[in-house]
């Protein structure tokens, strides 16, 4: 469960935001976790709350996670495929048959930390 | 309540790790690959063969993630050719720090650096360690329903080497649905079917990895 490395991550991050905005407590912080990242948002969280006894800095703090689907780009024609489901991407355009472009869903993200 | 904007990607310190790893490995003339697949899927049996098909004419490498024991890096080391382990302790994957550290230790006076992977054919797959392509491994009695399974790693594929291909007499498989389902996740990835064990299509796996080493020095 490499979940636990990144909730490490995310930790040491966390670590840093509170340190250069001199805060008290870590409220709040928002994560966008792409479905085609390799992490799956349950184990993440399960990682994180397993953390708080061990970690001062997440100790009361709220995870909201975002979970965004896949989306891929045509670069001949811009045609753009939005997949839910990953087991059901296709990287080929209908159209045009040139594999596509991620543009979206890979991306795993800390968008912004609420603190006092 | 004070809300920092932050838009910080979790895994920076690892993407800037791959990086330098790229850049040292660059100033080095060293070519890295990054094998990975389930365990028992054949890794370091194709490693082994690989090395001893090209280790004549490369002067090659190799760094050996594993949970524990150093199994795989004696069955490497017997071939003569330097060897650094990493025992992960219990983390299912390398990741670039810990093959940066292993860069420290290795010899880099060698034309090809390989890494063997921990074997997972999950969790390997989010974390970058550096490597100019990634082999991923398959085997036949792992099933052919495996590509759409784990749709990340079969998209960070650059090759995809379907091994034990001498069990499919006695396997239903079907070779042709892999090959579809690998060209729907990841149209640029190569494919090519091995048996490491009877020796079937490694002549192409050799010249394949020689052609890859000959066109990145052009670069």
């Amino acid at each position: 469960m490499h979940e636990g490395a990144i909730a490490e991550s995310i930790v040491d991050i966390l670590k840093q935001v509170k340190e250069e905005n001199k805060l008290n407590r870590i409220v709040k912080v928002r994560l966008k976790i792409g479905k085609m990242s390799g992490v799956m948002v349950d184990a993440l969280l399960f990682a994180l709350e397993a953390l708080r006894t061990e970690e001062d800095v997440v100790e009361s703090t709220e995870f909201e996670v975002t979970e965004t689907d896949v989306k891929a780009r045509c670069n001949l024609c811009n045609r753009v495929y939005e997949y839910t489901d990953i087991s059901d991407i296709v990287m080929l355009c209908e159209q045009c048959g040139m594999p596509l472009d991620i543009i979206e869903g890979k991306e795993m993200k800390i968008i912004d930390v609420e603190g006092e | 309540m004070k809300r920092v904007i932050i838009e910080k990607k979790i895994l920076e310190r690892n993407d800037e790790s791959a990086k330098k790893i790229r850049e040292i490995l660059k100033n080095r003339g060293v070519f890295a690959l990054n094998f990975m697949a389930s365990p028992g899927a054949g890794k370091t049996t194709i490693i082994e063969k690989t090395i001893e098909a090209l280790k004549d004419n490369y002067r090659i490498s190799y760094i050996d993630g594993d949970l524990d024991t150093d199994r795989d890096a004696s069955r490497i080391k017997k071939l003569g050719i330097d060897v650094v382990q990493i025992n992960t302790s219990g983390a299912c994957h390398l990741d670039a720090d810990m093959v940066l550290r292993a860069l420290e230790q290795v010899s880099l006076d060698c034309d090809i650096l390989i890494i063997e992977n921990v074997g997972n054919l999950v969790c390997p797959a989010t974390f970058d360690v550096g490597a100019n392509k990634n082999v991923v491994i398959l085997s036949v009695p792992e099933g052919d329903d495996k590509v759409k399974k784990y749709p990340v790693m079969f998209n960070v594929a650059d090759v995809v080497l379907l091994n034990k291909i001498d069990l499919l007499k006695f396997l239903n498989f079907d070779v042709e649905r892999v090959k579809k389902e690998l060209k729907e996740i990841n149209p640029d990835a190569d494919f090519i079917e091995v048996s490491a064990k009877e020796g079937y299509g490694l002549d192409r796996w050799f010249e394949y990895v020689r052609n890859l080493i000959e066109n990145s020095s052009l670069l």
